[in-house]
């Protein structure tokens, strides 16, 4: 039976890479072939029906609601002008310096990554940052890959990812955040590393070109709103402050941020609008990583039944590596399969075996939170399907495949570093 | 006459006479515009000027331009590394400068064959003598080369332009004008070349010509 839960999981994986069926879907498909392949019922305890769709459909519900929120501070941040003032602040002072100003960009681009994360934070931190980073001299492949460089070196501290690992791995929020603090130092080492190194060896880059200026409607908005007030520029600090140095629940911690941005930049008889305006338009953005998360519960209440672990179990147990330098080896070796919506990406198949490698008892939880951490770092950056890899690579003029060479000797990096720490202390 | 050259009058004797006509009608246009309201336009174009008051643009345009001009007093550099190729009308770029491995100036030979052509269709030879282009995307390149090599040069033109990122008191620090070192370079070129009109005449035309290239 675990091999008919293989193959089925691979001809999933088949179907997410050949895009004959969006991720989503082909997760809720699988979920359902998994949970008849090991005989659960239609309907009652451990069911098709009842366990799998109804209750694996909203077990991620607080990970969809701090995404929405997050997706909400990102739309006022974008609204405000707080993330495009962010960035012009960087290339006034940095600006006839290539390698200051990536880093400034950078910088900025960690800040937005804290808050959001996919293509809406690739676009704020991108839409001004990218063309001011070329304007100094900074080639288009290393520009695209500093937006998302900025991005990952946030992602540890992304509220939203910290409540989506917690619900998935069932982990308190405190141990989650103990882990990404100790992955946060190896993201941002490398994210300055990919800086440093990629200016210097790819030098600066002036082109007399007969291009027009590219007209965006979000610089367009930009142009009518102006500098936000310097004090409104602390916003993104605010949800990671209350969040870390308070230890205050991730969604009020987030609600503060928003509250914070639409006070410091709004007045007062136009903040109804601007906060309802900018909350419709948050459930466009988020509406992508939403359906992804009903689907990832889903399929995580699907391998978890009492059946599917049954048969898993002696398979994963067989494969799966125990010493911890193997551990290591094995799984750095195997980080690829995070690229092109591979099996090991976190948010498809990956968090069904990362659900596997917890109830089959492979590995304790905090473990499987460091190996799907790790290569959530790859995914965040490398992978050339990734909306906000494409977004950047497509907006710098360059390809998706080229930012993945530039930047996944970097983010391998960075998930060694994730799964050694995961080994020394936790296996 | 190189070959590409050849090739691409041919490119360019494919348009229709209606859409021939057009062209010059629209870079006639062009050519009215003063020199300045390019640099603004340039200045308007680029990241970190949303929202900024035209006049103020015009005013660093013609500083960063006059800033350029006047470096052509400047000891020569050692001559780069020239690299011709072609591609630049579908890549849309006329000439670019790399640092890395070692600078080098990349000539985008159909782009500056198609300019020289465009520059005898519009009658614009006094303006830019034959030849020029390529001398004055050589300069240009020079130009980036000097404000890349010299920070004395890059704090000279900040000063110039008078924008404040921070003030304390009477501690200031001058701010960054994205773009500015990019007209700079084009004055640069034109002054060194001793061109009529400005080089971002010409690239506006070249980019109506290969507009019309695509759409004929």
């Amino acid at each position: 039976m675990g091999i008919v839960i293989i193959l089925l999981m691979l001809a999933g994986v088949g179907l997410m890479l050949t895009r004959k069926l969006p991720t989503a879907f082909a997760l809720v498909l699988l979920a359902v072939a998994i949970a008849a392949v090991v005989g659960a019922p239609l309907t009652g305890e451990n069911s098709i029906v009842d366990t799998v769709l109804q209750e694996g459909a909203v077990a991620q519900a607080a990970t969809m609601l701090a995404v929405l929120i997050g997706s909400w501070m990102g739309k006022l941040m974008a609204e405000t002008g707080i993330a495009s003032t962010l960035v012009r602040k960087i290339v006034e002072f940095g600006g006839d310096r290539p390698t200051v100003v990536a880093l400034g960009v950078l910088a900025v681009s960690a800040l937005i990554g804290t808050v959001t994360g996919s293509a809406p934070a690739a676009m704020m931190a991108g839409i001004i940052g990218i063309p001011a980073m070329v304007a100094v001299g900074v080639p288009k492949t290393t520009a695209a890959g500093t937006i998302l460089m900025g991005i990952a070196a946030g992602m540890p501290f992304e509220l939203p990812i910290w409540q989506f690992f917690s619900t998935t791995l069932d982990l308190p929020v405190d141990t989650v955040r103990g882990f990404m603090l100790k992955l946060f130092p190896f993201a941002a080492a490398f994210a300055v590393l990919f800086v440093l190194v990629e200016t210097r060896r790819k030098g600066v880059e002036h082109a007399w070109s007969l291009a027009a200026p590219a007209h965006d409607r979000r610089r367009d908005r930009a142009r009518q709103l102006g500098d936000a007030p310097w004090y409104a520029l602390l916003a993104p600090l605010v949800p990671l402050v209350l969040a870390l140095g308070f230890e205050l629940a991730i969604i009020p911690s987030m609600l503060a941020g928003v509250l914070y941005a639409l006070v410091t930049t709004t007045r007062p008889r136009e903040m109804n609008k601007r906060l309802l305006r900018t909350l419709y338009r948050a459930f466009d953005i988020a509406a992508p990583p939403i359906a992804l998360f009903v689907a990832i519960g889903i399929l995580l209440a699907a391998v978890t039944l009492p059946g599917a672990v049954e048969a898993l179990n002696p398979l994963v147990t067989a494969v799966s590596p125990g010493h911890p330098v193997v551990f290591v080896v094995v799984f750095a070796l195997l980080t690829p399969l995070c690229l092109y919506r591979g099996p090991l990406n976190v948010f498809g198949l990956g968090a069904g075996i990362a659900g596997v490698l917890i109830s089959a008892g492979i590995y304790p939880a905090v473990a499987v939170l460091g190996l799907t951490a790790s290569y959530n770092q790859v995914f965040g950056v490398a992978d050339p399907t990734s909306t906000q890899t494409v977004w950047a690579a497509q907006y710098s003029g360059v390809s998706p495949q080229q930012v993945m060479v530039r930047t996944l000797p970097y983010v391998w990096c960075v998930a060694l570093g994730g799964l050694i720490v995961t080994a020394a202390t936790q296996l | 006459m190189t070959g590409t050259t050849g090739d691409t009058l041919a490119t360019l004797g494919r348009l229709s006479p209606a859409v021939r006509e057009a062209l010059r009608t629209e870079c006639a246009r062009l050519a009215d515009e003063d020199d300045a309201e390019f640099g603004v336009r340039l200045l308007a174009g680029t990241p970190t000027h949303e929202g900024r008051d035209p006049a103020l643009l015009r005013r660093w345009a013609t500083a960063a331009t006059e800033f350029g001009a006047g470096l052509t007093g400047r000891a020569r550099l050692p001559q780069p590394r020239v690299v011709e190729r072609t591609g630049g009308i579908e890549r849309l770029l006329l000439a670019r400068y790399v640092s890395r491995p070692a600078p080098a100036v990349e000539l985008f030979t159909d782009t500056l064959a198609l300019g020289e052509e465009l520059v005898d269709l519009l009658g614009w030879r006094g303006w830019y003598p034959a030849g020029a282009l390529r001398a004055a995307a050589m300069a240009h390149e020079d130009a980036h080369r000097l404000l890349h090599d010299d920070a004395a040069l890059k704090r000279a033109l900040r000063e110039r332009l008078g924008h404040t990122a921070l003030r304390f008191g009477r501690f200031r620090i001058a701010a960054h004008v994205a773009g500015a070192d990019e007209l700079a370079a084009h004055g640069y070129a034109a002054a060194r070349r001793g061109l009529g009109r400005s080089p971002l005449l010409l690239t506006a035309a070249l980019a109506s010509a290969v507009r019309a290239l695509a759409q004929d």
